[in-house]
């Protein structure tokens, strides 16, 4: 790995341990190999959002390039939002492409995904099917991102609703995540998600 | 790329680190309006990317980067850092402003050039020294050379080929240079007078000669003193058009009147001197060139010129 690339994540990663942010819990980073390419990023779902109480996990790869390019990022906690694709946990945001600036770090790229997650881009989508629900019902949009939250994240908020219905599409054979996925994209109406997996 | 922080004495300003790499600020430039600071190296690098400034964005081209204040430069200089080579035991501390010129001369420097004092002379770095071995390396350097050598033999060969080709077609231009002035009455004014200019030119290239002895004249010379003094005329570039009348005018029967026989050559003798001769190397033979020596009565002299062939006493 290149030189400056490995004196910039020495640097980062402990400016991010003696942030303000950790001695909140609101981000963390931990090292996943020796040459500093691979890390593993975890930010708190920020106040006020159904992602409240959940904690996110994220890969970071830094690339060789690096600060000169931006490092790579991804969800590996599976999350309901518009930016974020709840199949691959791939991001949508500027600054993790072409707005990225070599004076950003991972400290701020962590807290921007958290203020991403405070506050969602419906039209410039990574997920259609999430995006969809969040302009045309926004209720229904929290309800799932909430219940993903409690599901994926550890967030506090256990939903009966959504949990009996996904038993009941278990009861007929369905994978519990798959059950998930169908019920969440059609609003958590049984009868349309069943003929979904079933078509 | 800026110096590592862990290299500096005591705590370094956050105002003093690149952003972009996160060392202490090396050569600086700053943006021209957000006065943003960066390692020379870094910027550069990171404007080749994209013209903006990589703290706020704004627009920035190479052009507009400016020196840092003064005032900056001198925190800068003032830092105390660990020479490069602490990892090979130099223990000098330094301002920062002066380490480069203790690189320059640092013993601990693991690539100083030294001297091998084994014998063969050649200069290595410090490191590869303990593992030198004269005569691999002499090997090593007498193999190049002779590859190098080849090399040259080889362009050498090339270029005598080339030399020859174009002698060759410059023989063939000549000779359909003849053929255009026989067939054209204009053409052959010119290529009378490029002949002319050919003929003071090479007559340019001679050193001139002193005849001591003109008695010394041979004025029959033989068959072989002729075919020896041709010779070396081809050799020292006589233009062809004039070197088998030159030849000719090398015996007295084709001598001009006043040189004709030995009767009127007596009576010319104190005109002798007036000659312009040039020597023909390593010749007791001089060429005398009409053009060289229009002073000379008619009766005196024939064109292109003469040779005159002597026993002795040509300097």
């Amino acid at each position: 790995m290149a030189n400056i690339a490995a004196q910039r994540i020495k640097r980062e990663f402990k400016e991010v341990i003696k942030s303000e942010e950790v001695a909140k819990c609101a981000i963390r980073v931990e090292l996943l190999n020796d040459t500093f390419t691979e890390l593993k990023g975890e930010i708190a779902g920020p106040p006020d959002t159904p992602y409240e109480g959940g904690t996110f996990v994220l890969e970071i790869k830094v690339p060789e390039t690096y600060p000169f390019n931006p490092p790579k990022v991804r969800f590996v906690t599976k999350i309901w939002h518009p930016n974020i694709s709840s199949v691959t946990g791939a991001i949508c945001l500027d600054i993790l492409k072409d707005q990225w600036a070599a004076a950003m770090t991972l400290r701020t790229v962590l807290l921007s995904l958290q203020a991403l997650l405070s506050a969602a881009e419906p039209d410039d989508p990574q997920d259609a099917v999430v995006a969809k629900q969040y302009k045309e019902n926004n209720e229904m949009f929290q309800i799932t991102a909430r219940h993903w939250t409690n599901v994926y994240a550890g967030g506090p908020n256990i939903n009966k609703d959504c949990d009996d219905k996904i038993r009941r599409l278990a009861d007929m054979g369905i994978e519990e995540h798959q059950a998930r996925v169908a019920l969440s994209s059609y609003d958590w109406e049984l009868e349309r998600a069943t003929e979904q997996l079933f078509s | 790329m800026g110096f590592e922080l862990n290299r500096f004495q005591g705590d370094v300003d956050e105002e003093l680190i690149c952003p972009i790499c996160s060392g202490v600020l090396e050569d600086p430039l700053q943006a021209p309006t957000c006065e943003h600071a960066f390692c020379k190296s870094c910027i550069t690098e990171w404007i080749s990317r994209q013209p903006t400034c990589p703290v706020d964005r704004q627009n920035v081209t190479s052009a507009q980067l400016r020196q840092v204040p003064r005032i900056l430069r001198n925190l800068l200089s003032r830092l105390c850092i660990h020479c490069d080579n602490a990892p090979y035991g130099c223990t000098r501390v330094l301002k920062l402003d002066s380490l480069q010129n203790h690189l320059e001369e640092c013993e601990f420097n693991p690539k100083r050039p030294l001297p091998c004092e084994q014998g063969c002379g050649l200069i290595i770095p410090k490191d590869e020294l303990k593992d030198h071995n004269c005569v691999k390396e002499l090997r090593s350097l007498i193999h190049t050379q002779q590859q190098k050598i080849d090399d040259f033999h080889k362009d050498l060969a090339e270029q005598r080929f080339v030399i020859n080709e174009q002698k060759r077609e410059m023989q063939l231009l000549k000779e359909f240079i003849r053929a255009i002035r026989i067939s054209n009455p204009s053409m052959r004014a010119i290529a009378d007078a490029m002949e002319r200019d050919e003929v003071l030119r090479w007559s340019n290239t001679l050193q001139r000669a002193r005849v001591n002895r003109w008695g010394g004249m041979i004025s029959t010379p033989d068959e072989v003193l002729q075919r020896m003094i041709r010779r070396t005329l081809t050799e020292i570039g006589c233009p062809p058009h004039i070197l088998d009348d030159l030849m000719e005018n090398c015996h007295e029967r084709r001598w001009p009147p006043g040189l004709c026989s030995l009767e009127t050559r007596q009576n010319n003798r104190r005109q002798y001197e007036n000659y312009v001769c040039k020597r023909v190397p390593g010749k007791q033979a001089v060429v005398v060139l009409a053009c060289d020596n229009t002073h000379m009565g008619e009766d005196m002299m024939v064109e292109p010129g003469l040779v005159m062939i002597f026993a002795h006493g040509i300097e």
